[in-house]
């Protein structure tokens, strides 16, 4: 649970600007929300927050350790998919995920296990040997992916994760990510300016404001969790539920476009 | 060319790659033959221009001159064992310096990377000395050191210092960031963050410093050895030189000159090592 986040950014003159306002946010467990706004709307500082990038903020972030079970040295709070390919290129796929869980009080049987699992999970268990610059982008993408799993996070963040993607991959890339959070029951935030994907993978879209972020509506996706990627796209319901998102991510767009113009006139 | 046999789809796929490997093996070919075929034809020209009498054949004596000069060098044993002993002078302080000198530079940029308040120490009198021409302090490190060879070792070690120490700096600070924001999102303990990750992800621009550090610490050491030596391939040159014994003298910078076409291979190989992603 996120409450009354809000951060504030120094310019290089001094000014300050803030990037994120009032920002609160109940995510339950097993749910996932995309985040959907305009450019430089304070979803990467949203992200990076919860991804523990970034401490100067002021609020609360709260994530709801029920009982023991949710012991953290097994298990991170929060793991991150990055946009851009954040594979290390001197280790192979194995190592790279391997890596992430070295955080972890996790015995080293139990780290090769979930290795296994979660590159299994994602589809490259014949690559654990292979290095990233012998995958396609897709590909490292899931090494990213299985890496962020594998630390079996309360929340996984993914920030724009299919972005970088070309548009086929991206769309098997989104099934695919149905069929493993139907696995692994994750709880997500999903960072994306794509409102389809918003509306093809969330439970919740929560559309912000531009500059300073705010929560401007949160929409509730009417499709069962079990939903076709391609059927989908069929449904009245997507069309209508996208060109609504459409109109409302519009006015923000214009709005932070005409904000960026006074700040040049100054 | 034109009409491949269609009955058969599985030539026209040997035929193609059969191409492609000739076409590869044509142009390693030229790019042997023309690395060494150009330098053979300077020499060439070189050798005609002394033999017409168009260069001074006591400053530039033709390269057979040199080259049977070589010969009778190799076969007098005195002559022989002087110019050895000079060789592995120089190679000695080349590689004590070379090692003191990156490994000091290495730990430095490192530490300067990892502490701002070590950078903000150590940078600008690293930044405004890296300009001074190393031999300039030549003199006052024989104050220290003495005439022999601690003071060239540690004028080489300077070299070197400087080279690896900015470019590990450089490294580390400009990597990717992601890299980092993936080290720090993931918890990723400070040890295997430093040697696992940041320092990886710094090796392609430590190398290029090792490298540059070679080509630095072969100047600096004849260059001292010209000044101030009894022994060493720079000795060895300048000798010859004050007794106007030219070809002995060209023996020396070719030796100099293979012993740095050794430390680029050498660097080369270091870099395949030590960074094969990246190559």
């Amino acid at each position: 649970m996120v409450r009354s986040l809000r951060r504030v950014f120094l310019t290089r003159k001094g000014a300050s600007v803030e990037a994120l306002s009032d920002v609160s946010l109940t995510v339950r467990q097993g749910e996932v929300i995309a985040i959907l706004g305009p450019s430089g709307c304070g979803k990467s500082s949203l992200l990076r927050i919860l991804a523990g990038l970034d401490t100067d903020y002021v609020g609360d972030i709260e994530w709801g350790l029920r009982d023991a079970s949710d012991s953290l040295d097994q298990r991170l709070l929060s793991a991150t998919v990055f946009q851009a390919d954040s594979t290390f290129p001197w280790m192979n796929i194995e190592k790279n995920v391997a890596i992430g869980l070295s955080g972890l009080n996790l015995a080293s049987d139990d780290v090769n296990l979930r290795v296994a699992r979660y590159v299994g999970l994602v589809g490259l268990t014949k690559f654990l040997h292979a290095f990233p610059h012998e995958l396609s982008g897709g590909m490292r993408q899931r090494v990213a992916i299985a890496r962020a799993l594998a630390t079996e996070p309360l929340l996984l963040l993914m920030d724009e994760p299919l972005a970088a993607l070309d548009a086929q991959t991206r769309f098997i890339m989104q099934k695919e990510l149905l069929q493993i959070w139907k696995k692994t029951n994750s709880t997500v935030i999903y960072i994306t300016h794509d409102i389809g994907e918003a509306l093809t993978l969330a439970d919740r879209i929560v559309v912000m404001t531009a500059r300073p972020g705010r929560i401007k509506m949160i929409q509730t996706v009417p499709f069962s969790r079990d939903r076709d990627v391609i059927q989908l796209r069929a449904q009245p319901e997507f069309g209508k539920l996208e060109s609504e998102l459409w109109q409302l991510v519009a006015e923000e767009v214009g709005s932070s476009l005409e904000g960026s113009c006074v700040e040049g006139d100054k | 060319m034109t009409n491949l046999p269609l009955s058969a789809d599985g030539e026209a796929a040997v035929i193609i790659p059969r191409k492609m490997l000739r076409a590869r093996r044509t142009r390693l070919l030229m790019q042997i033959m023309l690395g060494i075929g150009f330098p053979c034809a300077l020499l060439f020209v070189w050798e005609l221009l002394a033999a017409t009498g168009t260069i001074d054949r006591r400053f530039f004596p033709a390269p057979s001159e040199t080259f049977i000069s070589l010969v009778g060098l190799l076969q007098n044993t005195g002559e022989r064992q002087r110019l050895i002993v000079d060789i592995m002078a120089t190679y000695q302080r080349l590689v004590i310096g070379y090692g003191i000198g990156a490994t000091l530079g290495i730990v430095t940029g490192a530490a300067m990377a990892l502490s701002a308040p070590i950078r903000f120490s150590l940078g600008p009198l690293i930044n405004a000395t890296f300009p001074t021409p190393k031999l300039a302090i030549f003199p006052l490190l024989i104050v220290i050191f003495g005439l022999d060879d601690p003071s060239k070792i540690v004028l080489v070690a300077i070299g070197v210092f400087y080279m690896t120490c900015l470019t590990t700096l450089s490294g580390v600070l400009y990597s990717n960031p992601l890299h980092r924001d993936v080290a720090h999102a993931f918890r990723i303990p400070a040890w295997t963050r430093w040697f696992r990750i940041v320092l990886p992800a710094a090796m392609p621009s430590i190398v290029t410093g090792l490298k540059l550090g070679l080509g630095q610490a072969l100047i600096l050491v004849v260059s001292a050895e010209i000044v101030a030596a009894q022994e060493g391939l720079g000795h060895f040159i300048w000798d010859s030189w004050q007794v106007l014994n030219v070809s002995r003298m060209f023996i020396g910078l070719i030796v100099v000159a293979l012993t740095g076409g050794a430390a680029v291979l050498f660097g080369e190989i270091l870099e395949r090592r030590l960074v094969p992603w990246a190559a």
